[in-house]
């Protein structure tokens, strides 16, 4: 890049956008946080209206998770997941698609996952790598699927992604509890995974106990910075943003929009099948029935709340993770139900999704300064 | 193979199609209604649990099965209003805030059971009854026909009902006809003065109403008790009937019904040495293919109306 000298009036534009950026990003965070109290506050009326002790409730859901050693690690081993599957659909949602497939992309990448771990014996990295290579592959597979069916033929992804959701589960479902179900166990569930192929477990590193949290966490951290990277600062992260904010003007500025959605859905899919390779390596260690549960809907919530920047997601997650967490400790030591969590993040998606609320508070702060100057 | 045909050609197999197919048809003529003017509703599937947990609440502690049904059926109609007024006044993206309400439900009803019976699983400890059931005088004594139609219940009878009112409302009423045209191009429907909003916020209620009734069915009928998540997944089924039926009536009618056929068919197999869970993969496989072949066709003719377009 060449740096020339700017002009003056150069000088006042990029100031000005700026400041417009930070106003934006401002009322962004304070939107974020606001629609959280909101959800809260409702969650306290929920409670306070079905003769629950909502103080009490909080009480325990927001400071449990962080009171013992072993919480916090199922903290965030939750964490881990629900944010890779929330960095997994934020980035087709970036190119405007809406993919709701993350489940299968995570069951097809903890399936090559386990038949990686399980079947081939590998040298010490490779045995922890190779799975989780293939668990990244299956998931980009899986994504590519309605990917080009978009891209190529123009298909509803909403629709492709909802039926190859439903039939990975099925098929899951019917490998865990035949072909791959440890043989003479009577409990549902494949053969552990090699002892090299897992990932190590916290507690060994700090040397308390931090339950099944891993190394997965890192991994998680890096996949956030690369993501946030490639969407900011490459030419196909660039071609992503232009596709979701206009399609049409990006094809006629030279994008090759189907390629751009195929590599959105792909790059997703990935994502997501490092998200069951977590599950299968790092967390049980095998193939359990219903691995992923509602997580794969969770991350669509924790993308949503982050818009979608990466690295925000990863906030998301934690925040996300930890009320999850905190409900499941709640439930456990007061008689409030932990789906009050569950009823507290629809009210989040609600209120994120209502979009028009933060464009009318931008467009009227905007408003404002424009007629002070 | 002889005996897969047995099972298919017996008439309690016949009987066991209109039960399975009973919520699917209901919800597919939501999820119908709804695409038809223009917003997708992916709530079904929230509506017809909240639905079915508020009609086995209310029927099990008022004693009424109506009250219950005419109130998991007003529940649902108030989340299809809810979900218009969150696409139209507040300019949400209509999927995400479907997925809102169906997580909504999800945590109210499981909290709402828990609360008030302290159970985890469901409200299988609370006698709510189940809706009649119906039979013709003098159909018993027709062969076959007589086995399958007899002792089906009353909202069953209704979902067979529902393709030729919403087939007639469709095409031979004028809020048919503005429901359509609000769908297909709302900025020219405002030009000649239907109102656009009014016909949405209808649309929408209607296709939570019948979500609601399909709900209803499935703790009032199909079994008489609500269990945590007891869609299953369901409304999604629905959606993917209503794009398999091509967004026409009856083609939902078929794809809903054949959709009914394969579940029945894979409980009917499970007892035959085919895993289940494949069998049951099968409607999802084919709508997937049929989606394909629709956008494929699609683009070779190269028409484009908006509602083709939205498929």
């Amino acid at each position: 890049m060449t740096t020339t000298p700017m002009t003056a009036i150069e000088a006042e534009d990029r100031r000005q956008y700026r400041t417009t950026r930070r106003r934006d990003l401002a009322v962004d965070l304070s939107m974020a946080l606001a629609t959280i109290l909101a959800a809260l506050a409702i969650g306290f009326l929920v409670m306070l209206a079905t003769g629950n002790d909502p103080v009490r409730a909080y009480e325990v859901m927001l400071t449990g998770p962080l009171d013992r050693s072993f919480r916090v690690g199922r903290w965030l081993e939750d964490a881990t997941t629900l944010t890779l599957l929330g960095l997994s659909v934020a980035i087709p949602f970036r190119a405007r698609q809406i993919s709701l497939g993350a489940e299968s992309q995570l069951y097809a990448g903890a399936l090559a996952a386990a038949a990686v771990a399980i079947f081939l014996p590998l040298p010490a990295v490779a045995a922890v790598i190779v799975p989780m290579v293939a668990a990244a592959m299956a998931g980009a597979g899986m994504g590519l699927v309605p990917g080009s069916m978009k891209a190529r033929l123009g298909a509803n992804e909403i629709v492709a992604t909802l039926m190859l959701n439903a039939i990975a589960v099925r098929v899951y479902d019917y490998l865990v509890n035949g072909p791959l179900k440890e043989p003479g166990s009577s409990a549902v569930h494949s053969k552990s995974i090699q002892e090299d192929s897992a990932l190590t477990p916290l507690s060994e590193w700090f040397g308390i106990p931090m339950g099944r949290a891993n190394v997965g966490l890192g991994l998680m951290l890096v996949t956030a910075v690369a993501l946030w990277l490639l969407i900011t600062r490459t030419p196909l992260g660039y071609r992503i943003r232009m596709t979701g904010s206009n399609p049409d003007f990006a094809a006629y500025g030279g994008i090759k929009v189907p390629r751009v959605i195929e590599w959105s859905f792909v790059i997703g899919g990935a994502v997501a099948g490092l998200a069951g390779a977590h599950l299968v390596q790092g967390v049980y260690g095998r193939l359990e029935p219903g691995l992923a549960g509602s997580l794969a809907f969770e991350g669509i919530v924790v993308a949503l709340l982050a818009r979608n920047n990466p690295l925000v997601v990863v906030v998301a997650g934690l925040f996300y993770s930890y009320l999850r967490a905190g409900g499941d400790i709640m439930e456990q030591q007061t008689d409030v139900g932990t789906e009050i969590v569950v009823v507290i993040q629809a009210v989040i998606v609600l209120l994120v999704t209502a979009q028009a609320l933060p464009d009318l508070l931008k467009r009227r702060i905007a408003r404002r300064q424009v007629g002070v100057r | 193979m002889s005996s897969v045909l047995d099972v298919v050609l017996s008439s309690a197999f016949l009987a066991a199609v209109l039960r399975v197919a009973t919520p699917y048809l209901l919800a597919a003529f939501g999820g119908l209604v709804a695409e038809r003017a223009g917003v997708s509703n992916i709530a079904l599937e929230g509506q017809m649990l909240s639905a079915a947990c508020t009609g086995a609440l209310v029927a099990g502690y008022s004693g009424s099965v109506a009250a219950g049904a005419v109130c998991g059926v007003a529940v649902a109609t108030l989340l299809g209003v809810l979900l218009a007024a969150l696409r139209l006044e507040l300019g949400a993206d209509a999927i995400i805030a479907g997925i809102g309400i169906n997580l909504l439900a999800s945590g109210a009803t499981a909290y709402a059971v828990y609360t008030l019976l302290d159970d985890k699983g469901g409200t299988s400890g609370l006698k709510s009854g189940t809706l009649p059931t119906v039979t013709l005088p003098g159909i018993e004594s027709i062969p076959v026909v007589g086995d399958v139609l007899s002792g089906q219940n009353l909202i069953t009878w209704l979902a067979f009902l529902v393709a030729p009112f919403v087939a007639w409302l469709f095409y031979r009423t004028r809020f048919g006809f503005h429901l359509r045209a609000v769908g297909e191009m709302p900025d020219a429907a405002a030009s000649v003065g239907i109102p656009v909003r009014r016909v949405q916020y209808a649309g929408l209620a209607l296709s939570g109403a019948l979500a609601g009734l399909a709900g209803v069915f499935l703790s009032m009928g199909y079994v008489s008790f609500f269990v945590r998540d007891m869609t299953a997944g369901r409304g999604f089924i629905a959606l993917a009937a209503v794009f398999l039926g091509g967004l026409r009536p009856w083609g939902v009618f078929l794809a809903a019904l054949g959709f009914g056929a394969a579940e029945a068919l894979a409980v009917q197999l499970g007892t035959l040495d085919v895993p289940p869970q494949l069998v049951s993969t099968i409607p999802y496989a084919m709508t997937l293919v049929a989606l394909a072949v629709y956008a494929w066709r699609r683009k070779r003719r190269g028409t484009t109306t908006e509602v083709a377009a939205s498929l």
